[in-house]
């Protein structure tokens, strides 16, 4: 159980004097249950990458398997595919069309076919399960809501098709720090309560670097790094020529290391931070 | 004698309501009396909704006050006359680098700030060249902006404000939207101008590691300036950021913890070396 | 992908067209145009299409780039063609199918006119191929200034034609993006009949209204914050100098127009 790429390649307008190559022989698999980061610079092609998973591209060549079924194999596996698969565009709140919040979230179950009853019921528990109050929400104007919570409702406009696996990109651009928070917790809710498997597109990993397993780093279409995230974080020079920085956490876990301090420095967030310092507090002073 | 700095924009008992818009109201400006120095590089921060924007706009005459004044060069921005020299001398950059550029090319982006302010073609050309040059745009001044990265896009931005000759430029968010290598460039480009040319910018954000980068910072919240100083001591008051509901630095906030934790360290530490150099010291005493 | 979207069909190049002035261009057009359709005789004609092949060959623009131009055309040829071939009576009888009759007028004539037709359309091609969008805005926002006269506002049109020309890539990308992301939740644009196909494109069209009204918000504002005023007097960056060049050929354009009148071509 798990998605994976094989030699996937993507090359827009073949053919054409406009040719580019967007992906180049990407292989990669992210575990059931597991959550991965997908970095690497604009441009890199982490956008064609994510969007093949959700089989909305056609390869130039390789494959896309899920369960280890490939997806281009037939129409209904495609579509079996996008009710396992959801996929969380950047800003998704800039699709929203309808004009009750219920509506907005009802759209995808709707297009794959539940019936009302099973409708209603799993557009009340997407809501609930982001944390909003489906009752007080529903009949709302999705365009009327504060910032948070229109990504809160996009992320349940995805999550109401029950996905087993989750795919985001950039899920925290433009939210503030309590809204980045939220945004976290219910990530982390989803990967431990329901073993959703997620993957995660995005620059700004700081806060939720602490739930990856896995680090996948693309540039100019390639897959150059993919591993434990304490493998691919401690390799601080390629990450860096590659323009890319390391969590601020941990790089600064890295700087009181190379200053000669005996300090772990796969650390992702304040808490562990603050006791690996405190025990080498014991340790050295 | 201590020389006065000159003053490049003065706010005086400022408001400003969003008429009639509820969904606004939060946005306010609720009696702001702040000046700006030539040659300074300001930082503002606070929470969503408490002005940040509206304040820029305001400096910038694309908002009229609702109460009070404010002054860019001593000029009021209700001067509907010479509010073409208020945007002449006080650029603005906005978040979405996509919606800032007119032009289908660079050159004539650049250009356009020029060309509305009626100069000779001549001049218009020999200053585009020069700001291109001076921000490495010369290779792709007839590249469509479509084409452009994220960076080079708020680049172009910036050098359409820089071939105004202006003493400030106001940034809006200008990295929201863009990758770190992208923040890194828009960055290293705002901080050359202000330590090489002199002009002073005001960068309103919503990372701390940013306004680090800044001389002074202001915390705006509700529409009021609430704290104002240096940005060694307003970005390492956590207790105050925290009540705002802002962040600090993973190494503010580290070091907070570990003085919880009984490590005896100096109250301004706003950099990773600082924290290094202080665990240093700590080591050799013990 | 939409990298690779090229407006008009501009190509790219530094010949002799590609540098004349884009008002001169669309002047020599108009100036052409009259003459072609003033022209009697085939060795007129004849020369006329030479010099325009010359032209299209010197301005390096690829063969296929030109039948690609003449499509849109084909039709309005091959029936014209047909026209005449049947209807233009006098001269020899060539050929008889059942009661018509295709005369050696006709085939005069009918080659006449689509000689006339292409020639016409190559002249149209060189300008449209060798001048970039914006120029040739500026250019006929140029010959529309007299209508600033009665109050038209020509300036701003041209500017309005800028703008258009600068988004209409970025609204395509975003277009693409968005069909993306309503395809990923399900959303079906391919099937159904028109009606339904009609209704599925609301999650479509809502979000990019929404997006182009934010776009045009911002981009209203950040021209105004770089000093852009309605009316106010503006200067440009690319002045569109007359060179030589360009009266030279100007000149040369008269020239001809003269001599085809004199010598009754």
């Amino acid at each position: 159980m798990s998605i994976r790429t094989e030699k996937l390649t993507h090359i827009y307008m073949p053919g054409t004097p406009f040719a580019a190559e967007a992906l180049n022989e990407v292989t990669f698999e992210i575990k059931k249950g597991r959550v991965a980061l997908l970095i690497g610079p604009s441009g890199s092609g982490k956008s064609t990458l994510i969007q093949h998973l959700n089989g909305l591209l056609k390869p130039t060549s390789g494959q896309v398997y899920f369960d280890d079924q490939s997806i281009q194999s037939s129409k209904a596996e495609l579509l079996r595919l996008r009710r396992k698969i959801g996929l969380v565009f950047q800003m998704p709140e800039e699709q929203f069309f309808s004009e009750t919040v219920f509506d907005e979230v009802a759209f995808a179950p709707r297009n794959l076919g539940l019936t009302d009853e099973s409708l209603a019921e799993s557009v009340y528990n997407a809501l609930n399960r982001v944390g909003l109050n489906a009752e007080e929400f529903k009949d709302r104007h999705p365009f009327n809501l504060s910032s948070g919570q229109k990504r809160l409702v996009a992320i349940a406009a995805v999550l109401s098709i029950k996905p087993e696996v989750l795919i985001l990109d950039e899920p925290t651009a433009g939210l503030d720090p309590a809204g980045r928070q939220k945004l976290f917790n219910l990530l982390a809710d989803l990967n431990s309560n329901e073993a959703i498997t997620i993957l995660i597109s995005t620059h700004h990993f700081d806060e939720v670097v602490t739930l990856a397993d896995q680090v996948m780093v693309l540039k100019d279409g390639r897959l150059v790094m993919d591993g434990p995230r304490d493998q691919v974080f401690n390799n601080r020079e390629k990450l860096e020529s590659l323009g890319l920085a390391l969590p601020s956490v941990t790089e600064l876990m890295q700087d009181i290391a190379a200053a000669g301090f005996q300090v772990k420095t796969g650390i992702y967030n304040l808490e562990e931070a603050r006791r690996e310092i405190g025990r080498m507090k014991e340790r050295q002073f | 004698m201590v020389k006065k700095p000159e003053i490049i924009i003065e706010a005086k008992a400022l408001e400003f309501n969003y008429p009639g818009d509820s969904l606004n109201r939060s946005s306010a400006i609720n009696g702001i009396d702040m000046t700006v120095n030539r040659g300074e590089y300001l930082a503002i921060i606070g929470p969503n909704g408490s002005g940040k924007t509206t304040l820029l706009k305001l400096f910038n005459a694309l908002l009229a006050p609702s109460g009070g004044e404010v002054l860019v060069e001593g000029i009021s921005t209700v001067d509907h006359e010479k509010v073409p020299l208020i945007r002449r001398s006080c650029g603005m950059i906005f978040q979405n680098p996509d919606n800032q550029l007119v032009a289908t090319t660079v050159e004539e982006d650049i250009a356009f700030g020029l060309e509305n302010l009626a100069l000779p073609s001549a001049e218009i050309r020999q200053r585009v060249t020069e700001v291109a040059q001076r921000l490495h745009l010369d290779k792709l001044l007839l590249h469509p902006p479509h084409l452009l990265s994220g960076g080079e896009k708020q680049r172009v931005a910036i050098a359409g404000i820089l071939a105004m000759q202006p003493r400030c430029i106001l940034m809006d968010e200008p990295t929201a939207m863009l990758d770190p290598s992208g923040r890194r460039e828009v960055l290293d480009t705002v901080k050359a101008l202000n330590r090489e040319e002199g002009i002073a910018i005001i960068h309103v954000t919503h990372f701390p590691e940013e306004a680090a980068h800044a001389d002074r910072v202001l915390v705006l919240n509700q529409g009021e300036v609430v704290e104002d100083g240096p940005a060694e001591i307003i970005l390492t008051d956590l207790e105050m950021l925290h009540s705002y509901n802002l962040q600090g630095t993973a190494v503010v906030e580290l070091a907070a913890l570990l003085r919880q934790d009984g490590f005896n360290l100096p109250t301004r530490i706003l950099h990773n070396r600082e924290l290094v150099n202080s665990l240093c010291q700590y080591e050799r005493k013990s | 992908m939409s990298r690779s979207i090229t407006l008009g069909q501009y190509l790219p190049g530094n010949s002799y067209v590609h540098r004349l002035n884009p008002r001169l261009k669309i002047l020599a057009l108009l100036l052409l145009l009259v003459l072609l359709f003033s022209l009697n005789s085939f060795a007129g004609l004849f020369s006329l299409l030479a010099m325009a092949l010359l032209l299209l060959f010197s301005a390096r623009i690829p063969f296929r780039y030109f039948l690609k131009g003449l499509r849109p055309i084909l039709y309005i040829v091959i029936f014209a063609l047909i026209i005449y071939l049947f209807f233009t009576k006098g001269g020899v009888v060539l050929l008889r199918i059942g009661s018509f009759t295709i005369e050696s007028e006709g085939v005069r004539e009918g080659f006449f006119v689509i000689t006339r037709l292409i020639t016409l359309i190559i002249f149209s091609l060189l300008v449209t191929l060798t001048t970039t969008p914006l120029s040739l805005t500026h250019g006929m926002s140029f010959f529309m200034k007299p209508l600033s006269k009665i109050g038209l506002p020509t300036d701003e049109v041209a500017m309005i034609m800028a703008i258009a020309l600068r988004f209409i890539p970025t609204l395509m990308e975003e277009s693409q993006r968005l069909m993306r992301a309503q395809v990923s939740r399900g959303a079906d644009f391919e099937t159904g009949s028109i009606f339904r196909r009609a209704q599925n494109l609301v999650p479509l069209i809502v979000p990019l209204f929404v997006s182009a009204f934010r776009r045009a918000d911002d981009l209203a504002l950040a021209m105004e914050a770089r000093g852009y005023r309605l009316g106010a007097k503006r200067t440009r960056l690319h002045v569109d100098k007359v060179l030589p060049a360009d009266l030279g050929t100007l000149i040369f354009v008269i020239i001809l127009i003269a001599a085809a009148f004199y010598f009754k071509l």
